[in-house]
């Protein structure tokens, strides 16, 4: 009984999603359409692929909240090169590049300066946004090929070829944090940094490292948005840090560090995508979504609490 | 005043106390006595109310009481000054000794004037070379124990417990500590005073309790007593209970220090050689730079002068990253803080300083990871369910050897334990022992740094002794015996306080 009961809670969080698939399912008769699941695999695209990222850095301990800022001057960047004529895979490559960079650039100051990640991150936000607004001297980029809205909106076999992108990078994300040295080396950096220095690990480094796999992603999902809006926009992506922050902790993430994986993310992604999907189409207002969610969020985070206060 | 009979307590399987048994009387300075691990530090607790007791009776002038926090014991007049004090860096001398205190007023509001006047009243009473204004964080660590020695006077104490009150402090501190002592005993106030340092006993204690595995084993007054019988009582008549090594003829030099100074951690001077197949044991009072030592061997702190030689060649360690490349490991003293990863399962923690041996183009077999763990927690006898059992839910022994055997994993050639069996139990200590000689055995060379002189006695092939930052001498085994508790001390005792007997 006592395994059962934390078994339980430990799928809590994958039983709340398939709860609420079932529950839209039953409440909106438009919910279970091929239509309306493709769009909530499109919109929860951008902030799962981000999510992914932001899963390592957290497990590291660390957080970057300037993801919303890199989405968006990756994404434009990227726009850019569509603009000069550079083919489609090219174009997304520079986006990737871009974000990478940027990753890498915060990795860079947080071990050389020995700043805290949360400071080094908010003062990247305004840089990387400010960079964006100049580049582009606030204004979209445009004329981009049409060829281009199949990243973001086109299908594959049937299925959004997001959806494909998605779990690609999932399974990437999951081999690298379970199998690879990268991986362990994330864990135990988040879980004891002492430790892990008096063990020989090159810390600096991988942390770095994790940084710039974060941009990377980050990249990715900036080349998909602006595929969606087939624009290039220097103002988007704001806000989007947090929602990237929240679908890793619903999942099971530790601000702490030492804890989070790739299924917890992606579920708690899908749960607030549904949620927000769910309140479109039973026409619950866009004020009372972000409350909903809110709550949401603090509800996963302490029930995960609870269980892990019982299993010590 | 206070009167403790049979008292009881366990945590966990670990019984802590079995029968504590002290009667204080107001106007005296009664010592507690024992080895660490005896029991002081629970019993302490007890009649400070921060743990409760399982069993027996607690008299507080003649009535029986049981304190379920520190507040209830600081109603009643018992206070605490900590080890390791615990007091908010950020706020000033009289915010602290308010903390938690300040008079009730409407919206909380805090009057700093009056704060800092009542402050300075207390301070100027008991003439403490203190600035009420000034800020905790910047103070001496003799500075904090007055904070805390103020916080006590401040709500009408009749019994301060002092736990190990001198040990961070310099001879001129430890001095105006215990003219503070003999002050408050004069005014009389009930004093329990924790103490390791044989050498200071004398100076200011009245009547003694020694504790030895959870129980009261002799009381009285310690002008009565000489100092050999009181160790005597201690140790106890089991120290060749202990552990027994065979002691092998050391082979050659592996790591040799030399000339090394510090600047940061003030090591001054330190030379010294390890040789395979020898454990070294390292004595010295805390603070007199044995830690400081392993942590600039192993590349935490930077050398200012010297350096460090592995196999006749220099090392040029920069980092702990070059230290374990260079086949030397570090057991620190304190294992949750920077010697496991607590929430992570004991194989990634075995693995941790090698995870090379189990991955391939970064990939990790964790099948072989696996096995190589499940079996080298076999040999080592660790008890646990399981390698993916979390490290952190396993018993103190059974972390030490998960970070033994993240050593062994990595194949390390020089071992520096520093504490090795600091916060275990006696079987897993006879375990760690035996693992240690084990390593010397197969040819590694070990430094063991221990508080614990009887453990060096036992384990040891050769003792150094460290006295503030220096080496102030070497003991040999002579025809297998080794030196005595008396010879190392005298080397560990800072030399003004050994001369300076004057109460």
């Amino acid at each position: 009984m006592k395994i059962d009961s934390r078994l339980l809670q430990k799928l809590l969080p994958f039983l709340s999603l398939i709860a609420l698939f079932i529950g839209l399912s039953i409440a909106s008769p438009y919910f279970l359409t091929a239509n309306n699941l493709a769009s909530v695999a499109q919109q929860t695209a951008v902030f799962n692929t981000m999510a992914l990222g932001m899963t390592i850095v957290i497990i590291t301990g660390g957080i970057d909240l300037s993801v919303g800022s890199i989405l968006g001057l990756a994404g434009l960047i990227g726009a850019m090169a569509l603009e000069a004529g550079y083919p489609v895979a090219v174009g997304v490559l520079v986006g990737i590049i871009v974000g990478t960079g940027c990753g890498f650039l915060n990795g860079l100051l947080i071990t050389r300066l020995r700043i805290p990640p949360f400071v080094v991150t908010l003062g990247a936000l305004g840089i990387y946004r400010g960079a964006a607004l100049i580049l582009s001297n606030g204004l979209p980029v445009h004329r981009i090929p049409p060829a281009f809205a199949f990243v973001g909106e086109g299908s594959l076999l049937g299925i959004p070829f997001v959806l494909w992108l998605l779990v690609i990078c999932a399974v990437i994300v999951h081999l690298v944090l379970e199998h690879t040295r990268l991986g362990r080396y994330a864990f135990a950096i988040g879980s004891n940094k002492i430790a892990s220095v008096y063990a020989g690990i090159p810390v600096d480094f991988h942390t770095t490292a994790v940084y710039a796999i974060g941009g990377a992603l980050t990249g990715l999902a900036g080349m998909i948005e602006a595929s969606r809006l087939m624009t290039g926009q220097p103002t988007a992506g704001q806000g989007y840090e947090l929602q990237a922050i929240a679908a890793v902790v619903i999942g099971g993430g530790s601000l702490n560090g030492g804890e989070g994986s790739v299924v917890g993310t992606l579920i708690g992604a899908f749960i607030m995508g549904l949620l927000s999907n769910g309140a479109d189409l039973l026409n619950i207002s866009n004020y009372w979504q972000q409350v909903i969610i809110g709550s949401v969020i603090i509800l996963a985070v302490t029930l995960d609490e609870v269980r892990k206060r019982r299993a010590r | 005043m206070l009167e403790l009979r049979n008292v009881q307590k366990r945590f966990g399987g670990v019984t802590a106390l079995r029968d504590g048994n002290l009667s204080v009387s107001a106007g005296e300075v009664h010592l507690l006595l024992g080895e660490n691990g005896a029991g002081k530090s629970t019993l302490m607790k007890i009649v400070a109310g921060i743990v409760s007791r399982d069993s027996g009776s607690m008299l507080w002038n003649g009535a029986e009481v049981f304190l379920n926090s520190p507040s209830e014991a600081a109603a009643i007049g018992i206070a605490m000054v900590n080890q390791e004090s615990l007091l908010a860096p950020h706020l000033t001398v009289a915010e602290n000794i308010f903390l938690g205190r300040e008079k009730k007023r409407p919206l909380g509001w805090v009057n700093r004037r009056e704060v800092i006047e009542e402050a300075r009243a207390i301070i100027k009473q008991y003439g403490f070379p203190l600035a009420p204004e000034a800020l905790v964080g910047h103070l001496s660590p003799a500075g904090r124990q007055l904070v805390e020695i103020c916080r006590a006077i401040r709500h009408g104490s009749s019994l301060l417990i002092f736990d190990e009150p001198t040990s961070s402090l310099s001879d001129t501190e430890t001095q105006q500590v215990f003219r503070i002592v003999r002050d408050l005993k004069s005014r009389g106030m009930a004093i329990i005073y924790i103490t390791h340092r044989m050498d200071e006993l004398r100076q200011i204690g009245d009547r003694f309790t020694i504790l030895r595995d959870g129980a009261m084993v002799h009381t009285g007054v310690l002008a009565d007593i000489p100092t050999d019988q009181l160790i005597r009582h201690m140790v106890g008549r089991e120290v060749d209970h202990i552990y027994e090594r065979e002691h092998l003829t050391p082979g050659e030099t592996v790591l040799e220090v030399r000339d090394l100074s510090t600047a940061e951690t003030q090591l001054r001077n330190i030379s010294l050689k390890l040789r395979k197949g020898e454990i070294t044991g390292m004595a010295g009072l805390i603070g007199a730079g044995r830690t400081e030592l392993c942590r600039a061997i192993f590349g935490v702190d930077a050398i200012t002068t010297g350096e460090v030689l592995l196999g006749g060649k220099p090392a040029h360690i920069r980092s702990p990253r070059d230290a374990v490349r260079a086949g030397i490991a570090l057991v620190t003293e304190d294992r949750q803080v920077s010697g496991l990863a607590l929430g992570l399962p004991i194989a990634a923690n075995m693995t941790l300083a090698n995870v090379e041996r189990i991955s391939r183009f970064g990939f990790l077999d964790l099948v072989s990871q696996n096995k190589l763990c499940t079996d080298l927690g076999k040999t080592m006898s660790l008890k646990a369910a399981s390698v993916a059992q979390g490290a952190g839910t396993l018993s103190g022994g059974n972390q030490q050897k998960v970070v033994i055997a993240k050593w062994l994993f990595r194949q390390a050639q020089v071992f520096l334990f520093d504490e090795p069996t600091r916060g275990i139990d006696i079987g897993a200590k006879t375990e760690v022992f035996e693992l240690m000689s084990e390593l010397a055995r197969q040819g590694a060379a070990i430094l063991m740094v221990s508080s614990e002189l009887t453990e060096l006695q036992h384990v040891a092939d050769r003792i150094l002794v460290m006295r503030q930052g220096r080496i102030s001498g070497e003991l040999p085994r002579i025809n297998g015996a080794s030196p005595s508790q008396e010879q190392i001390m005298k080397l560990a005792v800072p030399e003004s306080t050994a001369g300076n007997k004057a109460a």
